[in-house]
Parts: C-alpha cells; sequence; structure tokens
C-alpha cells in the first residue's frame, strides 16, 4: 500500500553546544517544557498532519532517544503498516558506515523509504521547538508542482548572514541559495525541513552518493545540485513559532517562552494541535501550604514546598520549604534541598542540590550566564556553581564553582 | 511460569456499592468514579494486580458502565493489551443466558464457562470501592501458607458513618469478621450496627480457581445470591477461611462525605505516600500540558493533575486534569473534577464539581465540611 508522504526525521545530531546536557544523550532526546523531549515536536506535527510513517535517524548516544520512542504508542505511531521506525546505521553487504552526512544518512535507509513507495517524502530536522502543520506545506508543494520545496522564516536582515539563505523570485520560486553569506540577498532562512517528490530525492541521493567530494550534506550538496539543474523549487513561508534550541541560552530561552504563550507564540496549550510524550506515569502535583508559586509551570509528581517563581518544574521535581526557586528550569526527578537559591539556570534530570547551596545568579551588567547542572549531578551543602559555570561532575559540600 | 507470574488471575466488580454515592455514580459506576487529582478508583485495585503479575484481569459490569470502558479502552496503560490474558470487560448480557445481576454468585455464575477454561490456579477477586495499593503476592503468598481454601482480607477500623445511615440490603452488603488466634474466620458478621474497632472486610477474595467454581455452581442452583453472605458465612466450619491482615494505607469511599475527606486526606504527604509510594498506579493518558500558574495565582496546599491554568486563589483543594480558575476566583475545600472552570470573581467553598462543571463569573457557592456541595457533571451555576 503507497503513502502519499512520509516522514524521515534527523535525529543523530550530537547538539555538542549543549555540552552537559548531551553528554549521554542526543539532541532530540533533551527534556523541554516540562514534560516533553524535543523530538515530541516533529513527531506530534506528523501525526497532527496525518503522517502515519516516520523513519528516525540516530547515530549519536542514541539509548535514551530509542527507549523513549519504544513502540511509537504515545505519539499513535504504533501502526500496522508504517508507523515510526528507529533507523541507526546498520551494516550492509557491501561494508557498514557511519551516516556522513544528512544526505548520506537518508541515502543509507532509501531503501525503506522503496518500502513505502510514497509520492512525496519530507525531511525533517529533530532539534528544533516548532509547530507546524506539514500538510499545509504539502499542499503548497503539489499547488507549485513543485520538486523540492523548503519551508523558510523570515529573519531580521541584520541576523540573515547566520542561516542557509533561499533568494525567490516572485512567485516565491527559488533561483539562488546562499549558505551563511556576508551580503545577504534575501532574509529567508531556510528552517531544514524539506518536501521532495520521492524520484527526485532517489535520483540526486544517489547522484551525490557516487561524488566522492560530495560532504553528503542537504544544504551543502543536493540543494546546489537541484539549482544547478533548474529544477522546479520553492520557498514556502512558515511565520509561527520556530526555535532551533542549539545552545543552552537559547534553549532555556525557549523553555521561559513557554511561560508567557501570550506573547512567544509557543502556545502548549491547544487542544487542537496537542504535543504528544510519553507519560512519566506520576500522581498529580503538590503544592504545600508553605509553598509561593508565581508565574510557573509544573507537572505530574512535584512536590513544592519552597518558593518557585517564574520557572519549569518537570515531572518528579522536589522542592523543599526554604528553597528558592527563579527563572529556572529544572529537568526531571531533581531535588532542591532547603535553603538552597537556584537562579537563571538549568539543572538537568536527578540532579541533587544541597542545602543552602546557591546555583546561578539573575544577570547583572556584563553577566548574563544561564549556570548548566549536568544530569546526575550531585550539589553539596552550601556549594556555590556561579552563573557561568557548566557542571558535569559532584561539587563537594561548601565548594565553589564559577 | 517464572516467579514475576502469581499463577492467579483477577476478576473485578465494578458496580459494587454504586447505590452509597447515588450522586457520583448517575454518569458511570463505582469503578470510573475520579480520585486523586487523575486517577478513577478502578485504578487502584487493576495497576495492584498487574504490579502483583496478575495479568488476566476480567471486569463484570452491570450497568452505567460506558465511562469505565472508555476509560479502560484496550487496557494498554495497565499493560493488559496482551495475547494470553490481558483485560476483558463483561457486559451483562455478553452471553445467551447471562443476565444482570445482584451479588457476585450471579455475577460469577456468568462467566462460570471462562473461568474453566481458564489455566491460572488461584482467582483473585475485589471490589473498586477502596483505594488501595494492594499487595496481592503477599496475600496470595499468606493463602498458600496458611493452607486455606478462601483468603479474605480485611482491616481494623471503624466502621464508617456512611453504612450505618445504609438500609438494611438496600445499598450493598458490607461485613465484618471474627477471627480466631490463626486468623481464620469464625462468624462473618452482615451489616452489623455496633461502634468500636472491627475487623471491617475489604470484600477482596483469594481462592483457588476449581473451589470457586464448584462453590459457585452450587451456590446459583440453589438460587443464592452474595457470594460472602450466602456461600462463606454457612460454610464456615467446612470451609477454611482466612483472615488476611492489611496495615497499609486505604481510602475507602462510602458516601459522598467519605469521598470527600479520602480526597482531602492525601493533601497529607503522608497520605499520599502511603497511597501511591509501594508500587505505581497507572491511569489513563490525556496528553495535557503541565499546569501553569500565571501571575497573580496563589496556591496554597493543594494537589493537582496536569492541564490546569490558575490564575486566581486556590486553597485546600483537590484539582483534577484541565480545571480552570480564573482571575479574582477564589476556591477553597473543593475538590474540581476534569475541565471544571470556576470564572472572574467566582467564590466556591466545600464544592465538589463533577466532569465540564462551569461556574460563572461572580457567583458564590459554599456548602460545609459535613455536607459538601454536588454539582453535577456538565452543569453550569
Amino acid at each position: 500500500m503507497a503513502k502519499e508522504m512520509i516522514a524521515m526525521l534527523l535525529a543523530g545530531g550530537q547538539g555538542s553546544r549543549l555540552y552537559a546536557l548531551t553528554q549521554k544523550l542526543a539532541k532530540p532526546a533533551v527534556p523541554f517544557g516540562g514534560k516533553y523531549r524535543i523530538i515530541d515536536f516533529p513527531l506530534s506535527n506528523c501525526v497532527n498532519s496525518g503522517i502515519d510513517t516516520v523513519g528516525i535517524l540516530t547515530q549519536y548516544q542514541p539509548l535514551v532517544l530509542n527507549e523513549y520512542i519504544g513502540n511509537g504508542q504515545p505519539w499513535d505511531l504504533d501502526r500496522l503498516h508504517g508507523g515510526v521506525h528507529v533507523l541507526p546505521p546498520y551494516q550492509q553487504a557491501s561494508g557498514s558506515d557511519w551516516y556522513k552526512g544528512t544526505a548520506n544518512a537518508i541515502y543509507q535507509n532509501l531503501s525503506f523509504i522503496e518500502r513505502y513507495n510514497p509520492q512525496y517524502v519530507i525531511i525533517l530536522s529533530g532539534d528544533q521547538i516548532c509547530k507546524q502543520d506539514y500538510s499545509d506545506f504539502l499542499k503548497f508543494h503539489k499547488e507549485k508542482g513543485a520538486e523540492f520545496s523548503v519551508a523558510v522564516m523570515e529573519v531580521p536582515w541584520e541576523e540573515a548572514p547566520r542561516f542557509g539563505l533561499m533568494v525567490t523570485d516572485e512567485t516565491d520560486r527559488i533561483t539562488e541559495f546562499q549558505e551563511k553569506p556576508k551580503n545577504p540577498k534575501s532574509n529567508l532562512a531556510s528552517m531544514g525541513i524539506y518536501i521532495f517528490n520521492w524520484d527526485i530525492l532517489k535520483k540526486y541521493l544517489i547522484e551525490d552518493e557516487e561524488d566522492p567530494q560530495s560532504e553528503n550534506d542537504f544544504g551543502n550538496n543536493i540543494i546546489p545540485n537541484l539549482l544547478r539543474d533548474n529544477r522546479k523549487m520553492y520557498a514556502y513561508h512558515f511565520s509561527g513559532y520556530w526555535k532551533d534550541v542549539g545552545t543552552i541560552s537559547s534553549l532555556w530561552e525557549a523553555n521561559m517562552e513557554v511561560l508567557d504563550p501570550e506573547h512567544s507564540g509557543i502556545n502548549l496549550f491547544d487542544d487542537d494541535w496537542k504535543i504528544y510524550s510519553r507519560n512519566s506515569g506520576m500522581t498529580g502535583h503538590r503544592i504545600s501550604a508553605s509553598a509561593v508559586v508565581e508565574n510557573s509551570m509544573i507537572t505530574d509528581g512535584c512536590r513544592v514546598e519552597g518558593t518557585v517563581k517564574h520557572s519549569i518544574l518537570y515531572a518528579g521535581v522536589q522542592v523543599a520549604e526554604g528553597a528558592v526557586i527563579e527563572d529556572a528550569v529544572v529537568m526531571g526527578g531533581s531535588v532542591i534541598k532547603s535553603g538552597a537559591v537556584v537562579k537563571h539556570c538549568i539543572i538537568a534530570e536527578n540532579v541533587v542540590i544541597g542545602e543552602n547551596a546557591v546555583v546561578g545568579a539573575m544577570p547583572e551588567g556584563e553577566t548574563n550566564g544561564v549556570a548548566t547542572i549536568g544530569p546526575g549531578v550531585y550539589i553539596g551543602d552550601g556549594a556555590k556553581i556561579g552563573p557561568n559555570a557548566m557542571i558535569s561532575t559532584n561539587v563537594k559540600d561548601g565548594e565553589e564553582q564559577w | 511460569m517464572v516467579n514475576s507470574n502469581s499463577n492467579a488471575l483477577g476478576i473485578i466488580f465494578p458496580n459494587s456499592y454504586d447505590s452509597l454515592i447515588p450522586d457520583l455514580v448517575n454518569v458511570r459506576l463505582m469503578a470510573s468514579i475520579p480520585f486523586a487529582s487523575r486517577y478513577r478508583m478502578i485504578d487502584f485495585i487493576l495497576s495492584s494486580m498487574v504490579n502483583c503479575g496478575i495479568d488476566n484481569v476480567s471486569v463484570i459490569v452491570r450497568n452505567n458502565y460506558h465511562s469505565l470502558m472508555d476509560h479502560l479502552g484496550s487496557g494498554r496503560e495497565w499493560d493488559l493489551t496482551r495475547k494470553n490474558g490481558g483485560l476483558t470487560i463483561f457486559p451483562p448480557f455478553a452471553e445467551k443466558d447471562s443476565k444482570p445481576y445482584t451479588g457476585r454468585v450471579e455475577a460469577l455464575s456468568n462467566i462460570l464457562d471462562l473461568l474453566r477454561s481458564q489455566k491460572e490456579k488461584y482467582v483473585v477477586m475485589s471490589d473498586t470501592n477502596i483505594a488501595v495499593n494492594f499487595d496481592f503476592k503477599a496475600m496470595i503468598a499468606e493463602h498458600i501458607a496458611s493452607g486455606a481454601d478462601v483468603s479474605v482480607a480485611y482491616n481494623e477500623q471503624e466502621l464508617p458513618e456512611g453504612v450505618f445511615k445504609t438500609q438494611y440490603n438496600a445499598k450493598g452488603l458490607y461485613y465484618t469478621l471474627s477471627l480466631d488466634e490463626d486468623r481464620r474466620v469464625r462468624k462473618i458478621y452482615v451489616n452489623p450496627r455496633t461502634h468500636g474497632i472491627h475487623n471491617f472486610s475489604m470484600n477482596m477474595f483469594v481462592i483457588g480457581r476449581e473451589l470457586l467454581i464448584d462453590l459457585i455452581n452450587t451456590a446459583f442452583v440453589r438460587g443464592q445470591v452474595y457470594f460472602e453472605r450466602d456461600v462463606l458465612s454457612p460454610q464456615l466450619e467446612k470451609l477454611n477461611v482466612h483472615g488476611f491482615r492489611f496495615d497499609g494505607y486505604l481510602a475507602r469511599i462510602s458516601d459522598i462525605k467519605s469521598y470527600f475527606e479520602e480526597n482531602m486526606k492525601l493533601l497529607d504527604e503522608k497520605n499520599l505516600s502511603g497511597l501511591f509510594d509501594p508500587a505505581p498506579v497507572y491511569t489513563k493518558i490525556r496528553d495535557d500540558n503541565p499546569t501553569r500558574y500565571i501571575s497573580g495565582a496563589v496556591a496554597k496546599n493543594i494537589m493537582a493533575a496536569d492541564g490546569c491554568v490558575i490564575e486566581g486563589e486556590v486553597e485546600n483543594s483537590i484539582l483534577f486534569r484541565g480545571v480552570k480558575i480564573t482571575k479574582g476566583a477564589k476556591v477553597k475545600n473543593c475538590i474540581l473534577m476534569q475541565d471544571t472552570v470556576v470564572e472572574e470573581n467566582a467564590r466556591v467553598e466545600y464544592l465538589i464539581s463533577d466532569k465540564k462543571v462551569t461556574i460563572t463569573a461572580g457567583k458564590e457557592m459554599k456548602g460545609t465540611d459535613t455536607y459538601p456541595l454536588y454539582i453535577a457533571k456538565g452543569h453550569q451555576v
């Protein structure tokens, strides 16, 4: 049974600029927004858009991600025909190879796509926070009679040199592609989301693989080749919320934006576009009589006895009486003991912050760093962690790190 | 079988004691009454069974069971979507000769063929009016060690007020046990009215499957109705009935007041861990977002599920999924079920709102601690 469109989700990214947070897990598995992981967004978008077949290409530290995806049931992707499939690099008769680039990752799984014989293939990135209706994108692709379409965002001109830019004519047809140019001719930045006609994708991936000079990358090789051959390429304008949470500060910022859906545009409270996730299975959260909770998001399993302001607590976080949390992202299972002060920082999963310890500080003049504590770390009683610190090993009682 | 499997099958009676809380079972049955912010009553027994390696569970429904079927689905959330065993729901007219039942004897006689065809050695039976994290493994082990024919779980407590108010036989039966030093049951009292601490039956049983089939067969032919009153009680000399004492935390629903109190008791951390710490409790997933406390919100001593938006004040309350408390609203000592909305400047106290209730702007509603107000599903005040 042929599918109209299937999705290939690139989830092999290491996310090296998230340092301590991605030492043991791939970037798409990084927790986000209280009860989600980043990959929940593209997966939920697929299901909400009517795509029921998704290949997830993994490579870097896949264990957490594999277990999280499981059989795909939380996203309704446990299907008789299709559904979600995790696709790591594998051994073939001709040998085995790691995925050399984004295009090579898809190339190595051409036979997976072949099984479903789709008309279209959408290539997604597993490390962006975005709510997007891919069926709308496909409609555009069909209306234009395109062979390749790319989703683009308008960015401020002064930021344009940081992106891959699409130069288009008045019909949105792409005439030129500029990768991080000094003199941008366009402010339409590629979101790294592409729709290909399946025959075109296959042809260009095979051709690209035969070129020993190629980096096997969509942006650097496939798109320039399509342009060279004057293919029908169009840019689809997307204007919703989109964030590449590639750095500590952008991850922190995106979490904070969740707290202000009225202004930021990232609304998780949308019954018509639910974001699905694997459930923690914990009881409802408890706010004690001693607690103060302001402008925050709190989920199942949390126990709050202290003060929580403008922060996000993930499943099972405990905040003892007398602890203060402000502008912080505290991930699942972490414990903040009494008297601890935790500000303007990211605390990863299963961290313990000892009594009267101080982590991070509110921005003041030049110092506006987001202190980061890696998963499973123990911060001793009375320890001090500065606003620019990146901690991935235990800190003893009373010790200071800046 | 490896020892994760307890060689027992489970049978749950979801309609038992419906009549004790007529308000809440108007649109549902005992088993699907919402409890503890994100659960339904049946979740506790079902999860306990699953956690004890019982993966073949039959639910014998009688009436008003749509909400329960919706909740249980294929049983996936409890890991009961199994090729062998798993979850089976028996509606009253499932087979040619079956009909709605009154007591357990009739209910079980409707599924005798099923019981005969199973392979498990033991049968575990339970109602759903008690929220408890129950160790069926321990009970089965004690059952085997004691050499008993039947084991019945009980706890030591005073009889709840609710049962005194019931007319004999009109609202379901309750039992207390008289035990000898080996905890063999010597006498079963039906609907006793004496005060003081009793060995209060939890109506949870372990019994050999073959023996159960025999007993039910005989009892049904004689036109008997209730398992405890008609089958066990007259045969205490002949049958070795063993009492299994339960000392853990339990929440027993015996009327609307106890429903209110048992929810509120979970605001105490000790009780909450008593109910939830021993083993996980599973429930249907709704995929709500985390609960959001907007600037200006004041929350003190509450338990809340996901999906709530709180902008007003809330104190000493239990909030189920998707509750909205708007700016200026004040909520105190309330149980607000799924998707209740308390609009601007409304004030509510000692209120139990069923699903999808809206308290419109500026309204004031107050019950008392001995008589909480109840607002039925879907109503707008």
